[in-house]
This record gives C-alpha cells, structure tokens and sequence, in this order.
C-alpha cells in the first residue's frame, strides 16, 4: 500500500539486498532474514517445513536426472557422428544436437514447474 | 572504409540505445541488475547477445577452417551449457536474491572470506575472457582499416568503458539485446548471399570436405594434431558445457527477471537463440576451406570469405556488414563481462559504491586492453576455452553443491574453489608457456576441464566436514527451491511498465 501513496513521489528505492550490501558485517541468521526481506522459514510450522522439503527433494532427482540424460545425449551424438560415414557425419555434428537440447531444457522446465504447483496446491 | 563506416554506425546506434536506456542509473541495484525491471524477452536477447561473443561470430568459423569440423563441438558445448544452466542453477539462483556468484557464496556460506574469494575468481574468468574479446575488436579492425592492431584495441577499450560507466546494466540490457540482432542480420544475411554467390562448384567443394580432406572432415575436434582427438572433444565439450553454468556474467543476468519461473524459460528461450545463430559460422567455416584455405589469422576469415568470393563492390559491402557484426559481438560480451567485472571488483572485493562501480570498469577496461597487446598470436576460441574450463572448476561445482547440497561448508568452499583455480589456470598457463609435444599431456594442460572439474567437486565435498554444518544453512537450501512468499522477489508476474520499482511494490503487495 506504500506505493499507491506515493504515486507521483520521486522516491530512492532500495531494496532488502541493497541494504544488505550497505550494512557488511551482519551475523548470519541476520543476513539470512535481511538478504530474502521475508519471514524465516522457521517460523513455519512442522507440516510445512515437510512439504518443502519434499518439493526440494523432487527437484533435485528431477534435477539430476536431466543432467544425466543431458551427458547420455552428448555421448549417443559423439558417438553418431563418429559412426556415420562420409558426409552425414558432419552433418550430424551441425545439425542433430540443438533440437535434443531444446528437448531435454524444456522438459525439464515443465516438470520443475508441475513439482512447484505441487507445492503450491498442497500448501495454499 | 566501407568496414569502419559500418563499424562506427554499430557503435553509434549503441551509444544512442544505451543513453535512451539509462534513465539515471542511480543506485548500485540499479547500476548492475537493472532493479529487476527488465521483461523476459528482453532477457533472453541480452543473454543471447552477450554470449554470441567474438569466439562464435570469428573463432568458430576460424577453427573451422584451421582444425577441421569438429571445432563446431564448441557450439553446441557453448548452448548444451544452458539445459544446465535451467535445470541447475537459474530459478534457485533467482530465488536467492543475490546478485552475483560472490553474493551467493555469501548467503550461502555466510562468510565475508568467501564473498572475497569468489571476486577473485570472478577477475580471473572475466580477464581471460575479455582477452580474446578485445583481440577480436583489433584484428577486425586492422583487416578493414589498416588501423594497427594496438590503436583498435585501445580504441575498442574507450568505446566500451564509456558506453558502461554512463548506463551501466539497464542500458546494457537493451544494447546487447540491439546486439543480438544486428549480430543475427549481419552474419545471418552476408551468409545467403554468399551461398548464392558462390556459385555451383564452389558449392559442391564446400558441401564436400570429405573427398578433399578426410582428415578435416573428421567430426572430431583434434587440437594441434596430438592424435587424441576424442580426448581432446571430451574435454572441450566438459568445459564448455560446465563453464557455461559458472560464468558469472551469465547467472548475474537471472537476477533482472521477475521470478524463478521466468528465470528458467530464459534460459530456454536462449538456448533456441543460439541454434539459430550457430547456423551460420557453418556456412563462413566450409565456404572459408574453399576460398580462402590459406588465411594466416584464421580468426577474420568471415571477415575475408566475402571478398575472396565476390570481389567488387558487393564484396566490400558484405565484408562491411560482417565486420559490423563481429565488433558488435565484440561490444556486447565486453560490456557484459566487464559490467561483471566492475561488481567483482568493487562490489564484493572494495565493497561499493557507484562511483567505485564506474572506477571498476575503467580499471577491468585497462587490464584486459593491457593483456590482449601480447595474446595477438592466440586463437580466439583457446582463450575462450580456458576461460570456460576455470569457471567450470570453480564456480560450476560451487553452485552445484551450495544450491543442492546442504551439506557445503564455507571451508569446503574455500578448498574446492582454490584446488579448482589453482590447477585450472595453472594448466591453461602452462600450456602457453611450455612448448610440450602434441599428445595427451599437451591436451590435458591446454583442455584441463576433464580433470579439473572432477577434481573440484571432489574436494569441494571432502573438505566440507559434516559436523561444521550449521543450523541456518538448510534453511538456506531449502528456501531456494520453495515458491510462494517464503523465497526472494519469487512473485511470478511479470512487470508492466518500467520505471516503477517492482521491488517495492512486490513488498507491499504481500
């Protein structure tokens, strides 16, 4: 609400991270709460604090399990353009791999956002 | 002539965008993250912008004509590094409010000594590469003028530095993103019109490197003839593909997005920018064999390619347009590193101010205009290479592991990341200095992300002792993957008009 009184205020904005810099030397507990400018997690209850952390556990094996896919992917287009003889061996050096990429980025961004709507439902 | 006119134009049209942009830099947020008020697409065009740097316009169609085909691995390293970059590190970076690596670590680690040394490594990386940047600016410059290497260099050094200190990373958001497309248009059209102009037999030469030279067309990447060559692949594709996810300039851009969520489709969107662009070092690298397979500085030959095929006027029109497009490359990724640059020096390492901001620029300018006199004799993607392996064995393991793992120590940290540049950069320096034979220890010395990066995750995790873990460092984790209210700016809207703070009102809405 502070902002609609202010409308046509010129006013020097600065945000929790700025202040975090201007003040050096704060304990850490302090620099956690100062750095995010939101209620410590601790103030969540123990329900919570479970879904959370099960929303940072699904994340991190789908996180994994893209890297993986990603350096199996590498490996079968070296392998392909190697193998392929005469000219479509270079071929698939230029041409095959960004769509593979573009693939495995974009699931795993679907996926990372079904986990956080999971997330979200479970805890409104 | 032609060359330096369009040059200059480039150069003038970024001044113009840049100062349109600047609408008063006023603070330090304002200075480096635009305060978060830059729209997504525009995000994706900066980063794209930024990235495509002189080793994609010049060094890859240059390598391509000097080691073979398989110098394309660098590409699709360069873009392969941004799956990683969405799946690893882009939405819980955004989430942890920080706004650069050094920032991070700080948060993460909650040790001032850390914050110190990530600026250290943040020099380190920018320096490396920002060499092969400025060589770029001075031997296209040189080509198209006759300007001497060392004037377009120190020119270069100017141009960028000023267009910096005025704007600073709003204005740079809308230059580079500026860049992108005029990088695209420049590289892009010249590249049809020279297929066209080719001509028939040229054509099929080009489309078949295979019966000319079974060696070139090896789809492998041989560095120097050492006999390893998917060895040498192997490594190149680790350190580019890793290095991507540590450049500090990269995971900085995250934090002028609205939320973690629009974090993670930037580095999508970025990824379908650079296949589109990728295309088109192809064409001046298989045209380049034909045309123009004696070149001495194979980093101009897109510069070169032009001229030989379509001498006349319509060749000196091409080359213009193409030079313009590499010194673009050139002004886009040198402000980007140098604006990253300038928050490591001052920002995490003086701790800062605007002023000492601007300074900090002026300063990263001189050093790396300084050290690119001497590296005129390296090829651009070498340098560029090396700068990819030292970020890939530093900050690669260090986010991994501190945005995964809650395990991560300070001391851990502090090991890891001197292990990971000590043997990074020891090995890049030694095998500039040393003139060793071709084979697997010269690959391991001028490729070292195949075992320097293993070796710094492995003592970043050792070194960090399980009992040392202290209490607020899960809470520190988890805050990074849990969306809603709990974590930083993570609001998911996207800003509507600039100039108001969308920090500010993200605050009160809550």
């Amino acid at each position: 609400m502070r902002a609609a009184n202010a409308v046509n205020q010129r006013v020097r904005v600065t945000s929790p991270q700025t202040r975090l810099a201007q003040r050096r030397g704060a304990d850490a507990m302090g620099r956690l709460s100062h750095l995010s400018g939101r209620p410590p997690l601790s103030t969540l209850s123990a329900i919570d604090l479970d879904a959370a952390e099960r929303a940072m556990r699904r994340q991190r094996r789908l996180a994994v399990r893209t890297a993986v896919s990603l350096a199996v992917a590498l490996a079968a287009l070296l392998i392909a353009a190697v193998l392929t003889p005469g000219r479509l061996g270079w071929a698939v050096l230029f041409f095959a791999p960004y769509p593979v990429l573009l693939v495995l980025a974009l699931v795993h961004v679907r996926r990372a956002e079904r986990i956080e709507d999971r997330h979200t439902e479970d805890r409104p | 002539m032609l060359g330096l006119a369009s040059i200059s134009l480039v150069v003038a049209a970024s001044v113009i965008i840049g100062v349109w942009g600047v609408r008063a830099a006023r603070s330090t947020p304002d200075f480096l993250v635009a305060s978060r008020s830059i729209v997504p697409g525009w995000n994706a065009l900066a980063i794209a912008g930024e990235y495509v740097s002189a080793a994609s316009v010049l060094g890859l169609a240059g390598l391509l004509v000097k080691n073979g085909v398989g110098a394309m691995w660098y590409a699709v390293g360069f873009t392969a590094g941004y799956v990683l970059v969405a799946a690893l590190v882009a939405g819980p970076m955004r989430r942890s409010g920080a706004y650069t690596v050094p920032d991070f670590a700080e948060y993460r680690l909650g040790s001032p000594r850390i914050r110190r040394m990530c600026g250290l490594v943040v020099l380190v990386i920018m320096l490396l590469y920002l060499l092969p940047q400025f060589k770029a600016a001075g031997v296209v410059l040189e080509l198209v003028s006759g300007i001497p290497y060392w004037i377009g260099v120190v020119g270069a050094g100017l141009v960028v530095s000023s267009t910096i200190a005025v704007g600073g990373m709003r204005s740079a958001t809308y230059v580079q993103a500026f860049h992108y497309l005029v990088k695209l248009a420049f590289v892009a059209g010249p590249a049809v019109f020279l297929i066209f102009l080719a001509g028939p037999e040229r054509r099929e030469a080009a489309l078949d490197p295979v019966a000319a030279d079974p060696d070139w067309a090896k789809p492998l990447l041989d560095l120097d003839g050492s006999g390893h060559s998917l060895l040498a692949t192997i490594s190149v594709l680790v350190a580019t593909t890793l290095g991507a996810m540590g450049l500090p300039h990269v995971v900085m851009r995250f934090h002028t997005v609205a939320g973690a969520r629009s974090a993670r489709r930037v580095a999508v969107n970025v990824i379908v920018l650079l296949s589109l662009f990728y295309l088109f070092p192809i064409v001046y690298g298989l045209l380049g064999r034909v045309v123009t397979p004696h070149a001495e500085e194979t980093d101009v030959v897109p510069v070169l390619v032009p001229t030989a095929i379509a001498p006349g006027t319509l060749g000196a029109v091409l080359t213009a347009l193409v030079a313009a497009g590499a010194f673009a490359a050139f002004l886009s990724t040198s402000s980007g590193l140098l604006l990253a640059l300038a928050g490591g020096l001052s920002h995490d390492l003086f701790g800062g101010s605007l002023s000492k901001l601007r300074l900090g620029v002026a300063v990263g300018t001189a050093l790396a205009v300084a050290l690119s006199l001497p590296a005129a004799g390296v090829d651009i993607n070498v340098l560029v290479g090396w700068a990819f392996a030292v970020a890939a064995s530093t900050f690669c393991p260090l986010l991994t592991l501190g945005i995964w793992w809650r395990g991560l120590t300070a001391t851990g940290a502090t090991v890891g990341l001197l292990v990971g540049a000590g043997s990074s950069t020891g090995a890049a320096m030694a095998s500039a200095v040393l003139d060793l034979e071709p084979g697997v220890l010269s690959i391991l010395l001028a490729q070292p992300a195949l075992w320097t990066v293993p070796l710094a995750f492995l003592t970043m995790a050792g070194a960090s002792r399980p009992g040392s873990v202290p209490d607020w460092a899960s809470e520190a984790v988890l805050r990074l993957h849990v969306p809603g209210r709990y974590s930083t700016g993570d609001t998911g809207a996207i800003p509507r008009a600039r100039g108001t703070n969308r920090l500010d009102t993200a605050e009160s809405a809550d």
